[in-house]
């Protein structure tokens, strides 16, 4: 492939994904594995640098969530092509841990966690996303079910924040070696370290890089 | 001169001369102190009116709030027209009850939503009309008392997944539009109903749509009309509460067609005057959870001033208050707004 066709088809990966245009990505990705690009090349620096695009413009208020929610459809839509042809190795960057996610019980609101779990997919982990007001077991059961290396949980209210502290005793009694971080508009580095959290982040793209910590901190055991 | 609770409240909408601004709200205000004094557990009220009236009017009984206001959960509007609430009975901890079950499963499902014609009949609604007319009998005189519906957009969101609903705005704007033209239909519809209940100001609480999560302009275009077709079909006072970043928005807010519009601590509320200007009547902005809960007197004090400062009409917090809010902090706010609410009022000193 020329560089010259390798950019072409990047670059209509990444901007697919940034004016949401679901058909342009899946034919961008169908035209990357025809002419033999690498699939990991075509989802890091294609889709996730459009993603990481459409994240930039989020902050500055330029795109909002249903924006955001958008892009995500479409970067789902390029790796539901690309990702059976991803060689899943750490090193190349494939699937960087299992993740599974959820809002607690009582608290519907997921806004925050939906895009806290697309920054998380755009970077290659596996998610499992329990959805919202999860009773505080289901967390336990699926970490066990999975082997999951991070339990993810959100919070918006702070009678619903409360019932974290449970989950993390629960899961940690079952299985000590998983870490658990939190998140949420109430929850602070202060209430994470009081509820026994090995992380904490105030937006998705930090809690993002703690992820990424906490699988490097496992890693090295 | 002294006046009532209700007097005050009213009479500002009425362009009446009021002694000093109200300290009131126009949504949830119960607290566990009152639930408490009352033996009755949160996840009962929502069910029975009389509970419900009871409870309601413990904010006036025990820290001299200004006004009366049900329901106290989200659900209301949305089991009418057929979903299932949870109200988390066996579950000890203090809970919101939630939609469990969606009434609208994908898009096409949108536009076949219709508002039966016993509308008024159907879910709790005859429930909050019991407790409207109850509260009015106990305590009608004295304060004024209020109920609420979420806006089109929000209540969308509860008959329907609000993650799916936002990404419809931009596939699906016509059968978007259909389904929050039939809901401000029944919002209209019931608002008249709670008036001749015995309510006697409504609020519109929008929350599914500040900055936080839809630009300004999916609100002008999608948000807006619904709400102007409510506000010029509802009787008056008629507010409307934005909880989240509202700073982007305030000015469309305005245009609304509301009498007053309510505002949470996130809002800039000197940017906002310098939007809006200082005649629109506006509401807020007390945090409901970081000050009236966790926050001491002191805090309060220094909150419900910069509110006064900042240039609102009314003190209110910037959603429901919540229910573990300590009655010190509480009685801070009302002492606060009576010892600063005429002399630091922008509009009575103008
Ligand atoms: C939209 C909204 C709603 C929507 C939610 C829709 C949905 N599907 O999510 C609706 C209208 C349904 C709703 C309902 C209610 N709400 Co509401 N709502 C909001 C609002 C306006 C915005 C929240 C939001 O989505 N923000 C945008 C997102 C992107 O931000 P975020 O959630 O903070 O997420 C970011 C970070 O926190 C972080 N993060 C999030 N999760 C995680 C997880 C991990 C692991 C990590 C690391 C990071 C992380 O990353 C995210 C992205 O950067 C807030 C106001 C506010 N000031 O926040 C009130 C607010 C949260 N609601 C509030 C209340 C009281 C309610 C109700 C109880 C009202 C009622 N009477 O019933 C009900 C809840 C019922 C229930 N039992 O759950 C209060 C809570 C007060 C408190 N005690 O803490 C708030 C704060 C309003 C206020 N000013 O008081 N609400």
């Amino acid at each position: 492939m020329t560089p010259e066709r390798e950019k072409d088809i990047l670059g209509r990966l990444a901007e697919g994904v940034l004016n949401y245009d679901e058909e342009m990505v899946r034919q961008a990705a169908q035209e990357a594995l025809d002419e033999g690009m690498d699939a990991n090349k075509a989802v890091f620096d294609g889709l996730v640098a459009g993603m990481k695009e459409a994240g930039d413009l989020y902050e500055k208020q330029e795109y909002f969530v249903p924006e955001l929610l958008m892009c995500a459809d479409a970067l789902y839509a390029g790796l539901e092509i690309l990702r059976p042809h991803m060689k899943s190795t750490k090193e190349d960057g494939g699937v960087k841990g299992q993740v599974v996610m959820g809002v607690v019980q009582g608290d519907v609101h997921d806004i925050g966690k939906n895009l806290v779990k697309i920054m998380f997919e755009a970077a290659g982990f596996e998610v499992h996303d329990l959805g919202k007001d999860v009773p505080l077991e289901k967390f336990v059961e699926e970490q066990l079910k999975t082997d999951s290396e991070i339990v993810a949980l959100s919070a918006m209210m702070t009678t619903t924040m409360v019932g974290m502290k449970d989950v993390i005793k629960a899961i940690k009694e079952k299985n000590p070696k998983a870490k658990i971080m939190i998140g949420g508009a109430p929850v602070t580095d202060e209430i994470a370290d009081r509820f026994g959290a090995d992380g904490y982040a105030k937006d998705a793209s930090n809690a993002l890089k703690e992820a990424i910590n906490m699988i490097a901190s496992l890693r090295e055991l | 001169m002294s006046m009532k609770p209700r007097d005050r409240v009213l009479g500002l909408f009425e362009g009446k001369e009021v002694d000093r601004m109200a300290c009131y709200s126009g949504m949830g205000n119960v607290t566990t102190a009152g639930l408490e004094q009352l033996g009755y557990k949160f996840a009962e009220v929502h069910t029975d009116p009389v509970k419900m009236a009871n409870s309601a009017a413990t904010s006036y009984k025990l820290f001299g709030y200004e006004c009366a206001v049900v329901p106290y959960d989200m659900c209301v509007e949305a089991e009418a027209l057929g979903c299932v609430m949870n109200a988390y009975e066996d579950v000890a901890h203090l809970l919101y009850p939630t939609i469990k079950e969606k009434l609208i499963h994908s898009p096409d499902e949108m536009t076949k939503v219709t508002i039966p014609d016993n509308i008024a009949g159907r879910g709790r609604f005859p429930l909050v009309m019991e407790a409207i007319s109850l509260l009015k009998k106990d305590i009608g005189d004295e304060v004024a008392i209020g109920s609420w519906f979420l806006g089109p957009f929000t209540l969308a969101g509860q008959l329907m997944d609000l993650n799916d609903l936002f990404k419809l705005v931009f596939k699906k704007p016509n059968e978007v539009n259909i389904l929050l033209d039939r809901l401000a239909d029944l919002i209209i519809t019931m608002a008249a109903r709670y008036r001749e209940a015995g309510a006697d100001y409504i609020t519109i609480r929008e929350m599914g749509a500040p900055t936080d999560v839809l630009s300004p302009r999916s609100f002008r275009q999608v948000i807006k009309p619904h709400l102007e077709k409510i506000f010029k079909n509802i009787p008056s006072p008629k507010i409307l509460h934005i909880c989240g970043d509202t700073n982007l928005i305030i000015g469309l807010m305005n245009e609304c067609g509301a009498d007053a519009i309510s505002v949470e601590t996130k809002n800039d509320l000197a940017k906002s005057r310098a939007t809006i200007g200082s005649e629109p009547l506006l509401f807020g902005h007390i945090d409901g959870y970081n000050v009236l809960c966790n926050g001491t007197p002191e805090d309060v004090e220094k909150a419900v001033l910069a509110s006064i400062e900042g240039g609102v009409d009314a003190v209110w917090p910037s959603c429901d208050i919540w229910p573990t809010a300590p009655l010190e902090n509480l009685r801070a706010m009302v002492d606060t707004v009576k010892k600063y609410g005429a002399e630091k009022w922008a509009r009575k000193n103008r």
